[in-house]
């Protein structure tokens, strides 16, 4: 249990560095990461992690975006199709590459921390598309649904759940409730737009209303470009009595993959951060198209 | 359409189609971005190639799927793609379309094979395939369908194959559309559990439903090789239309991420070349008469099956 030194810094006020992205890591080394490689791969993902242990990150997450029954299930028309046509190992692969994604991450831990407190997050997004809102599904079908999946991290070793690329108030909200009965130490963090809302027009304050009474342990912000991020984050700070954080984009989404730009080397990613942590943020680190670069960068923050 | 082609099938001899391309792009490493034909054109190239060595003389473009709302769709909205999207999301797709047939034709050439072998522009369902639930309704398909026909028409295919197909729909409105841009088109049905399309309507009446809008062919695919064998039952009692089938052989192998039909497919070892063709034969003594393979099959498996067919008697010389 790494969690209580991460706390303990959060309340203390300082900066709690965050990782960077680890699918568009995958991508940028020039392997696909179509099955996560969590199976087929585990020493390249180790090394992704090593690397960000290295660089100094505080809370490394688990290379499981969307990684979930529902999304595996979502190819077919129903069970029966599924099992007239899908492969056999379908039923048990989600929770199987759930718990190898939060082990590596702990195994990176062993390797790489030489002993410095560093939380293992399972990062967890929204049971279906992270951008569209309009396809989530009914709070009490999500909870049966999150109660899986968290239960997966906990019995493997996750010091916290990382719930990331969040669009509505209703599904935080139910994951996040989910989360506290099973006493996982729980992050949320939102996609905003350029306004400074959610993908559902939520506000800021609306749902920062919802989630502290719940036990929301830090609200952050992510998978938007910087400029949105900044929106979104002077709406929360001017809200929030929790930590809060954020961990933009960069560069552009080139679906299935990643497209990676110059727009924002880490001397400029520094200067980004820096105004963020001026402004009230503690929680800083980066979502797709950084690098560990990126995040060594970062420690200059910590000053 | 190709005036051999179409000659062989009104005669009712055997019309041998290629395989899976996705699966087999996938199987040999290529990355499933952009259906490969932005950074691996030559691969895609290549595979057409060897299924015209192995006897195909239909071969379809590697555009299962490819339609604008593949990139839309892991969007919040249009606004969203251009806010955060890599640049040329909107027009990807008609690009990736005509690269898709210069390829099949560059193809064709290499082999020499301009006057055998005809080239068919895939088109499928709007949504993922597999997911009837999500297809759009008539006129939404009409109008989306269309504009993705009007680029295979422009890059000359010989005719359109409709593949995979799961609701009656979108089936109706692809046989219009073709009329619309004046080619020739074939109609798949993707076949259920249940043995009739994959939304549980039922295959006689899809097939007469396309049949009244001309056309010119209808086949079942993407299940296995059994449910294709009863499917094809099912289809010679409802048409006189030259029809046949391409069965997929192992199981869906479904990434853990992204909606969008990834072309995975595991356990095809299960059906090598022999044993595919052996079920395939069968379709053939039934009076099928376009026959190949889907996902999961490989030039070997067309080769298979073009020596047990003996389908093309060497040197015929048509056209």
């Amino acid at each position: 249990m790494t969690y209580p030194a991460i706390g303990k810094k959060l309340g203390a006020g300082e900066m709690v560095i965050l990782d960077g992205a680890i699918g568009t890591e995958i991508l940028r080394r020039n392997v696909t990461w179509a099955d996560h490689q969590l199976a087929s791969r585990p020493e390249f993902v180790r090394g992704i992690h090593e690397d960000y242990i290295r660089a100094g990150a505080d809370v490394i997450s688990t290379n499981s975006f969307q990684l979930c029954r529902r999304a595996l299930y979502n190819h077919f028309r129903d069970e029966a199709h599924r099992r007239q046509i899908g492969a056999a190992d379908l039923d048990q692969r989600a929770d199987k590459l759930l718990a190898a994604s939060v082990r590596l991450a702990i195994e990176s831990r062993e390797r790489a921390a030489s002993g410095r407190p560093v939380a293992v997050a399972a990062a967890i997004t929204t049971l279906e598309w992270c951008f569209r809102p309009d396809l989530a599904p009914a709070p009490q079908q999500a909870k049966r649904e999150y109660r899986e999946i968290f239960q997966v991290v906990k019995d493997a070793g996750a010091d916290l759940v990382l719930l990331e690329t969040l669009n509505s108030i209703s599904e935080a909200c139910a994951a996040l409730e989910v989360a506290k009965s099973l006493g996982l130490p729980c992050w949320t963090s939102f996609v905003c737009d350029e306004r400074g809302r959610l993908f559902t027009g939520e506000t800021m304050a609306e749902m920062v209303a919802a989630l502290e009474p719940l036990g929301v342990d830090a609200i952050l912000l992510n998978c938007a470009p910087p400029g949105d991020i900044n929106a979104g984050l002077k709406e929360l700070l001017a809200q929030a009595h929790v930590a809060t954080g954020a961990y933009p984009h960069i560069g552009r989404f080139d679906p299935p993959e990643w497209m990676f730009t110059d727009e924002y080397p880490p001397a400029r990613y520094l200067q980004v951060a820096t105004s963020w942590k001026q402004m009230g943020a503690r929680i800083l680190g980066g979502c797709c198209g950084t690098t560990p670069d990126h995040i060594a960068a970062l420690g200059d923050l910590r000053q | 359409m190709h005036q051999s082609l179409e000659a062989r099938l009104n005669s009712r001899e055997p019309v041998l189609l290629d395989g899976a391309m996705g699966t087999e792009l996938v199987r040999r490493g290529v990355r499933w971005r952009k259906h490969g034909l932005l950074t691996d054109a030559d691969r895609v190239q290549q595979l057409h190639e060897e299924y015209l060595a192995a006897g195909a003389e239909v071969i379809r473009t590697n555009t299962f799927q490819l339609n604008p709302r593949i990139y839309l769709n892991v969007f919040r909205n249009r606004q969203h793609m251009r806010h955060i999207g890599a640049p040329g999301l909107e027009d990807l797709t008609s690009k990736l379309l005509r690269t898709s047939v210069r390829v099949a034709r560059q193809a064709r050439a290499n082999a020499g094979k301009e006057h055998q072998a005809a080239i068919a522009g895939v088109l499928a369902p709007l949504e993922h395939c597999f997911r009837p639930d999500l297809a759009p309704e008539f006129e939404l398909a009409r109008s989306e369908q269309l504009e993705l026909a009007r680029v295979f028409a422009e890059e000359k295919v010989d005719l359109l194959l409709g593949e995979s197909l799961n609701t009656i729909a979108e089936a109706r409105a692809l046989a219009e559309v073709a009329r619309a841009v004046g080619l020739p088109v074939w109609i798949s049905f993707v076949i259920g559990p249940e043995g009739e399309l994959l939304s549980r309507e039922p295959l006689a009446r899809a097939i007469r439903e396309v049949e009244k809008l001309g056309a010119q062919a209808v086949l079942v695919n993407c299940a296995p090789p059994a449910e294709i064998s009863r499917a094809l039952a099912k289809v010679k009692a409802a048409t006189r239309l030259p029809y046949g089938g391409f069965a997929h052989i192992g199981h869906f192998s479904p990434p853990s991420w992204k909606f969008e039909f990834f072309p995975q497919f595991s356990e095809t070892e299960t059906w090598p070349p022999e044993r595919y063709t052996a079920e395939a034969r069968r379709w053939r003594d039934e009076g099928a008469t376009i026959l190949g393979g889907c996902c999961g099959t490989t030039p070997a498996h067309i080769a298979a099956l073009h020596a047990a067919l003996g389908a093309r008697r060497e040197g015929a010389k048509s056209a």
